[in-house]
């Protein structure tokens, strides 16, 4: 062929193609429209709205929680500020990214903010490897761009570094998260408590699976204090009593965010938000306390010579606590989250695993043997049902027998009366009475002054004690009644138990003329700005049906206690102080186990010893109660702290008579 | 009218340029552009000059369209075999000195340039399929054995880039020689035949062909709304931009889900979203119907061409933009599975872009010279 260019060929084997081809395509398009159409007009409100939430985040404004105050304003607990810092692996080590996608990038700013933030060589290692294998992909919702939390409660010099220098610490960003504060540390913390991370628990009840999607009314009702992830929330004391005044309501303000979670900000984000677009946080109330923290504090001191134990201060007229002392005690800054999570677990573990109960609130969750603190309620019991006379006399030779038993007396106290026989703590006296007036009314007696039944502090799991009755042993012991539990009874042994705070109330109870409070330890509840919202009067739980004459003779042996030679509590007494009150030596009924630790036997075996007891014996103001908890005996252990106790309640009381206790505002209407 | 017949290398009768398919596609150029422009306002820094590139390439493509305008295409179907094996070794060549790139490897580095022939690929494909028939000229209906060499033809590159992994462009190049095999008069018994053995092997690719990820945006365009966060983002996120867009968008630069940067691969396989979302219905029913005119322009070229070969061009390049037009769309729009395919002119990329503009060049090649009579000469360049 001459021609390097082939000669035309003949298309008409494609002729009837064409129109059917055009005839597709338009189809084809036609589709894509018809799906346009359906996209941006029948649903493109919908979407509208999708894209709208894509970019609007509600970002929670914080509340703070409330202030914990004493009577006399003195802070217990407040919040503070704790820094934290994060880093994001692929800011601060920008070349640990994959090669490939990294395109100009800045130097890495990791080893400078390691050495800011004074990592150790190990801890360096192990953050370095993390944040490799974090950016092994860097892809926009990979680990790489996640922010690792490195330290916690950094000291205020080390967060002023990393914010002064942002350039060379890129990547090492610094959180505010309001911590706990107890400025008393271990002073009083059983009453007041401590927070917590919420648990997974806790944070089910509230937010069930689902809860999201829940409307709004829905999700206040199942979660009206707006509980999230990561939240502290009060974990005993009154941080958990009063959790729903002290924490406050969280607000919100809408941003503007982009898909990797970035705010952004100007004119152009801004036209995009849609009113309201805030709400105010709600701060959380402020409690005032009944207690005293100066006289908690004189507490301590006084009871520094003994292990463990606890003592309760009340009002005798009103039913409020003015100090409740639990030893040992715990640090609730180290479980609340200040100083990092590391912190609070190694403070738990030694805290769970010690013998004498740190964790423990032993004036309201302890429930003790009274031992002869009980016995002015036998000795009740036996007068309000005219079965003794007070004059009556039984013969003490140190023991007595019963059946196959032998009953022991501390030693032979000779021919007593009944004022003789409490102030000398004299067991047979209260044997033979028992036998007479048998356990029920005993019970009854005990039971009036609000024993065996929870007292309605409502801090901390509250015990009921154990105020046992005739039918309570014959369910227990199936029939074997013996005498013996009527005469263990009557001396506050046996199935006998109170809790120090049953114990005070009672006494207090005696003290006043037989009405019984429901004790109180939150005096009122204050705005942040100290307007009082909520102010609790004394509250009667009930009033003792006692005979007044009844009730004199036997506070008449309460002072001889303290004030008659022959009285238990005559050794420690102090003449400048007009005390009554009645002392206890409880046995625990300690059982050696073979393979036992012989100190630890030796002390867990010994006595409990108590002071109950009220001042001034004429004019009562406090009941204070005083159990040293296997200190051995009642007069020379317990009642020398009480004795403190009241000498520290009336040089404080002396101080402040110039200046009154903080008073109050009269209740202002405010919600 | 007396036309210039004779075939010179450089004879371009002025009067025969096509302007609506110069204007149509001058038009996309400059949509694209700005959209582009849009599409990358304000993501990270490293894209900021993508529309600028994409300028460059578009003059260079515009450069290169020209060139393939002005020679005569008859040279083409002389080379024809000869270009699509330079495209094969080309294709060949990527599994040497590819680099890999999330997971495949397509691109063949020159220096700091890279480019990739899988592109370029498609049109050899359609040169090569248009002389095949050119050469082969029936009337009687065709059996399968006449297929065979045009399958092979497209069965080979289309391996090679399954091979690479580009399951979209693979794609394109099958529906294209599909479309072409669609010109040919085929018996129907054999057609059955075709589409029974399609059903057997689909399943057979399935469990041996594709990858997991490929699989995986079948997955999810089956059920779209199962993983919103993890395979589906992309599909979910486009579908919410479109919508957002309305009737009249949300304005040029506007569009939230690209601002804030909701969108992945805005500028390469989701532009159009970007486009949807700033325009609207208005806007997308405007870009439709241009690419409609330029699939239906192709058409028509095809049908005045005078010859075979200049109508298998014509049809050829008119299926390379309608597919990825309708594939791209569909995507976008959650019509089709998510597939790597480029939108003309819309999606930033020299090797695409200057595919589209030599396969417009080939049109505009084939639209100029629809008015030949038979020559008569060698041409003067070859004399």
């Amino acid at each position: 062929m001459s021609q390097l260019l082939v000669p035309r060929s003949d298309a008409s084997e494609f002729r009837k193609r064409f129109r059917w081809m055009a005839f597709a395509a338009v189809l084809g398009f036609l589709a894509v429209l018809v799906r346009l159409f359906q996209l941006q007009i029948v649903r493109g409100g919908e979407y509208a709205a999708t894209a709208h939430e894509n970019v609007i985040r509600k970002v929670t404004l914080p509340t703070t929680r409330g202030v914990v105050r004493d009577a006399y304003g003195k802070v217990l607990a407040s919040s503070r500020t704790s820094f934290n810092v994060h880093i994001v692996p692929g800011r601060v080590m920008p070349s640990a990214r994959p090669k490939k996608r990294r395109g100009h990038e800045d130097p890495d700013t990791f080893p400078h903010v390691a050495s800011v933030l004074r990592l150790n060589p190990d801890e360096r290692a192990k953050l370095q490897a993390r944040i490799e294998e974090a950016c092994t992909t860097d892809e926009d919702r990979s680990p790489c761009w996640r922010p690792i939390l490195v330290r916690e409660d950094l000291s205020r010099d080390i967060v002023a570094e990393l914010r002064q220098h942002p350039k060379e610490t890129r990547g090492a960003d610094v959180s505010t998260v309001p911590v706990r504060y107890y400025p008393g540390g271990t002073l009083g913390a059983h009453l007041l408590g401590y927070t917590r991370e919420i648990d997974a628990e806790l944070l089910g009840k509230h937010r069930p699976p689902g809860y999201d999607q829940l409307p709004q009314d829905e999700k206040q009702k199942l979660n009206p204090l707006s509980y999230e992830v990561g939240d502290h929330v009060g974990a005993t004391g009154i941080e958990r009593a009063w959790e729903s005044y002290l924490r406050g309501q969280r607000g919100w303000e809408k941003r503007v965010v982009d898909a990797r979670g970035r705010y952004r900000t100007g004119p152009d984000a801004e036209r995009l938000l849609d009113a309201p677009s805030r709400q105010e946080p709600l701060p959380g109330r402020d409690l005032r306390l009944t207690v005293d923290a100066d006289l908690t504090s004189a507490i301590e001191k006084a009871m520094r010579p003994h292990l463990a134990g606890a003592v309760v201060v009340v009002e005798v007229k009103t039913g409020r606590l003015l100090s409740l002392f639990s030893k040992p005690s715990f640090d609730p800054n180290d479980l609340s989250g200040g100083g990092g999570r590391d912190r609070v677990r190694e403070a738990f573990s030694k805290l769970v695993t010690d013998p004498l109960r740190p964790l423990l609130d032993k004036t309201v969750s302890g429930a003790f043997q009274p031992g002869s603190t009980f016995k002015p309620f036998s000795a009740l019991a036996a007068l309000e049902d005219k079965i003794v006379a007070p004059e009556d006399r039984e013969r003490c030779d140190g023991f007595l027998s019963f059946g196959r038993r032998v009953f022991h007396c501390t030693h032979v106290h000779g021919r007593v009366d009944m004022r003789e026989a409490i102030s000398q703590s004299c067991n047979i006296y209260f044997f033979k009475l028992a036998e007479s007036v048998g356990m029920d009314r005993i019970a009854r007696v005990a039971t009036e002054f609000g024993m065996g039944q929870k007292t309605g502090i409502g801090v901390n799991p509250e015990s009921a004690g154990r105020i046992p009755t005739r039918g309570w042993y014959a369910l227990r012991y199936k029939g074997q009644f013996r005498i013996g539990f009527t005469l263990n009874t009557s001396i506050g042994q046996g199935a006998t138990t109170v809790t120090p705070v049953q114990l005070a109330l009672a006494y207090a109870a005696m003290a006043n003329g037989g009405t019984v409070y429901t004790p109180e330890v939150v005096r009122a509840v204050e705005t942040s700005d100290g307007a009082v919202v909520q102010d609790f009067p004394p509250r009667v739980k009930h009033k003792a049906k006692i005979n007044p004459q009844n009730l004199a003779r036997v506070t008449d042996a309460l002072t001889a206690v303290v004030n008659d030679p022959k009285g238990t509590a005559y050794p420690v007494r102090d003449a400048a102080l007009d005390v009554a009150g009645k002392t206890g030596t409880a046995q625990t009924g300690y059982v050696l186990r073979p393979g036992d630790d012989p100190k630890r036997a030796w002390y867990f075996s010994r006595d409990h010893a108590w002071f109950a007891a009220y001042a001034p014996a004429s004019a009562p103001e406090i009941a204070v109660v005083v159990l040293v908890e296997h200190g051995g005996s009642g007069p020379t252990q317990a009642a020398p702290v009480a004795m403190q106790v009241v000498r520290d309640y009336q040089r404080l009381a002396a101080q402040r008579a110039g200046k009154a206790p903080a008073a109050h505002p009269a209740p202002k209407a405010k919600p | 009218m007396r036309r210039r017949d004779d075939a010179r290398l450089f004879g371009l009768p002025r009067d025969n340029f096509d302007w609506p398919l110069f204007l149509v596609a001058s038009a996309l150029a400059v949509l694209g552009v700005i959209n582009l422009y849009s599409a990358t306002s304000v993501a990270r820094a490293a894209l900021s000059d993508v529309y600028v590139q994409q300028v460059y390439w578009l003059v260079l493509g515009g450069i290169l369209g020209a060139i393939v305008a002005i020679i005569d295409y008859r040279h083409y179907e002389r080379l024809g075999y000869l270009l699509y094996a330079l495209g094969v070794v080309l294709l060949l060549l990527v599994f040497i000195l590819g680099k890999d790139i999330r997971g495949s490897s397509r691109w063949i580095y020159i220096g700091s340039f890279s480019f990739q022939p899988s592109e370029f690929m498609k049109l050899f494909l359609v040169i090569a399929l248009a002389k095949y028939l050119h050469d082969d000229p029936k009337n009687e209906e065709r059996g399968l054995v006449d297929l065979i060499v045009p399958a092979l033809l497209a069965g080979v590159p289309v391996l090679l880039v399954l091979k690479q992994p580009d399951l979209g462009t693979a794609l394109i190049l099958l529906l294209t020689f599909g479309t072409v095999c669609m010109m040919m008069r085929i018996r129907w018994q054999s057609l059955l035949a075709l589409a029974v053995a399609t059903g057997i092997l689909l399943p057979v690719l399935w469990t041996y062909v594709l990858k997991d990820y490929q699989k995986q945006r079948v997955l999810v365009f089956i059920n779209p709304d199962e993983n919103i966060l993890g395979s589906g983002w992309h599909a979910h996120h486009a579908r919410v931009a479109i919508g957002a867009g309305g009737v009249t968008g949300q304005g040029f630069m506007k569009g939230t889900q690209n601002q804030f940067l909701f969108l992945p691969d805005q500028h390469s396989d989701f532009p159009f979203a970007v486009f949807a979302e700033d325009w609207g219905f208005l806007g997308c029913a405007l870009l439709v119907a241009l690419y409609a005119f330029l699939v239906l322009w192709a058409v028509r070229t095809a049908a005045t061409a005078k010859d075979r070969f200049g109508a298998v061009l014509a049809i050829g390049v008119g299926a390379m933009i309608f597919w990825h037009a309708f594939f791209n769309l569909g995507m976008v729009t959650g019509i089709l599975p998510v597939v790597g395919v480029t939108l003309p002119l819309f999606s930033a990329g020299g090797s695409s872009v200057l595919t589209i503009m030599m396969g417009l060049g080939l049109l505009m090649n084939v639209s100029m010279r629809r008015f030949y009579v038979a020559p008569s000469r060698t041409p003067s360049l070859l004399r």
